[in-house]
């Protein structure tokens, strides 16, 4: 079998389809395509031993490869409030340095997420978080108020969750009990942009700390694979529900690690993605669970794993 | 960021001191708040908890007359005002509006305003207050330590008198004699007796 590497296509539109079309023809999936201006960004899976041949049919476009570790997966970025102590610097900054790296980010502001001891979480914001992949929480200065807020903040989350704030590493992993996945330190409540070389240096870490916590998961899945790999299932809704393609989101089905957000409302369509047919005989009600998701009302599809469905597609 | 004649952070927490110095220089700078600002204070400790700020203005801006921004060119029949800078247009007219009448302001371009003779002196003219700088400076100065403090520090008390300002704020009650414990004694560091 081959394996689908991530990897991001930076290159112009002219006659960017023919990349399109060779990702296709080669087996490979494009989970989002960004068009900006003379630019075109593609986030895709391709085979490994096809990069090169990718690189090479490129070369004349101008076009280049690279990997991204984060393609393919849906990342939030928790931030404790929406006011200007907190935004925009620090999330936004943090949540546009993984989208480089291939993830879809979303920002969560929790609406009561700030303070040492009023700091809370409601059911709608551990839902919504709990529908990622991941969760990275940007929290603050001080040592005292991560220790005393951060457990109210984790509750009911079982994602894994990469943490920063400014204390150092090591302090982080003192004070955050029972641990998180990732830690990264000296980034707290920044009130610029991050430029500076050392701040950038932080960012480089913060998505080492996040791809090293999803290649994790991803080795998981691969000891019991899911029933479908998620952009194979998102490239036969796009093909098979033509609303899909009439959505104006710059992601109308977003693709996650083990699932898919589609953004059409659930109520009109969920029946009819359960009852759709993705191979001879197995619909998608048979190897994922359909259900509405907290974000709007979109379907949430999560893919159940082969030991369970005993199906592969 | 050019320095202030007294910046100090003070903090239990080091590295907590260290992000708050480099926040108060972010949102001085963001805020054009530098040149206005001659010394502060700042205390914070998050396990009382409480956030205090202490300082002093360099100077506050004067009142802003019409004579600063325009000359009155008073007519057999009107009084032309011709405007140098538009900057504080918008409440002059308002001004005129309120004190002579809309009917009795004319304003046939963008630098010019014309008043017929006899409504106004030329004198109270010049002398009309038009705007106080001080007024937002007050509110800038506030907004500028609300941004700076911890969100969730959400009571507070704030004072701002004679280029003398203090913000203390909390995410508790601010025991009554806060000011006493804790202000004075920062204003002290200074030199300066609130």
């Amino acid at each position: 079998m081959t394996t689908l590497v991530p990897v991001t296509y930076k290159g112009g539109v002219y006659r960017h389809d023919e990349i399109m079309d060779l990702i296709d023809d080669l087996g490979g999936y494009i989970v989002q395509k960004h068009v900006m201006a003379q630019d075109v960004v593609l986030q895709s899976f391709v085979p490994r031993d096809d990069i090169d041949l990718i690189r090479e049919i490129a070369k004349p476009l101008a076009g280049e490869v690279v990997e991204a570790p984060l393609v393919g997966t849906e990342i939030a970025v928790v931030s404790p409030s929406l006011e200007i102590h907190h935004l925009p610097h620090t999330a936004c900054d943090i949540a546009e340095y993984l989208r480089r790296s291939g993830a879809k980010t979303n920002m969560v502001g929790l609406s009561r997420g700030f303070g040492k001891r009023i700091a809370n979480l409601n059911d709608e914001e551990r839902d919504v978080i709990n529908e990622h992949d991941l969760a990275v929480y940007a929290l603050g200065n001080f040592e005292e108020c991560i220790q005393q807020k951060f457990p109210v903040l984790r509750r009911g989350i079982h994602v894994p969750i990469v943490v920063t704030g400014a204390p150092d590493r090591e302090t982080l992993l003192r004070i955050i009990d029972p641990p998180v996945e990732g830690y990264v330190g000296g980034v707290g409540r920044i009130m610029h942009r991050f430029k500076r070389p050392e701040e950038l240096a932080k960012l480089d870490e913060l998505v080492d700390e996040v791809s090293r916590t999803l290649d994790a998961r991803r080795d998981d899945l691969a000891r019991d694979p899911l029933s479908i790999f998620p952009p194979r299932l998102m490239a036969i809704l796009e093909e098979r529900i033509h609303e899909i393609s009439m959505l104006t989101h710059p992601t109308p089905v977003t693709a996650q690690m083990e699932g898919l957000r589609v953004k059409l409302p659930y109520d009109l369509y969920a029946d009819g993605v359960r009852s759709l047919e993705v191979a001879s005989g197995v619909t998608i009600g048979d190897i994922a669970s359909v259900t509405p998701s907290r974000m709007r009302n979109y379907i949430l599809i999560r893919i159940k794993p082969f030991s369970e469905t005993r199906i592969l597609v | 960021m050019p320095p202030l004649n007294y910046f100090v952070v003070e903090s239990p927490d080091e590295i907590g001191r260290e992000a708050y110095e480099r926040i108060v220089a972010d949102v001085l700078q963001d805020l054009d708040l530098i040149k206005v600002v001659d010394r502060l204070h700042i205390y914070v400790d998050p396990k009382v908890p409480i956030f205090v700020a202490a300082g002093v203005l360099r100077h506050m801006p004067r009142a802003i007359r019409i004579s600063d921004f325009a000359n009155i060119n008073p007519g057999e029949k009107e009084i032309v005002l011709d405007i140098g800078d538009e900057t504080y247009l918008a409440p002059l007219l308002q001004n005129l509006w309120a004190r002579y009448g809309k009917e009795n302001v004319d304003q046939p371009d963008r630098f010019t305003v014309v008043l017929p003779a006899g409504v106004a002196g030329e004198e109270d003219l010049e002398h009309m207050v038009v705007a106080d700088p001080s007024e937002t400076l007050y509110m800038d100065v506030i907004y500028a330590l609300q941004y700076i403090a911890p969100e969730g520090f959400k009571v507070r008390r704030q004072y701002i008198r004679d280029e003398k300002f203090y913000y203390v704020a909390s995410e508790d009650t601010l025991p009554a004699d806060i000011v006493e414990t804790m202000i004075v004694p920062i204003f002290a560091k200074m030199g300066v007796t609130l």
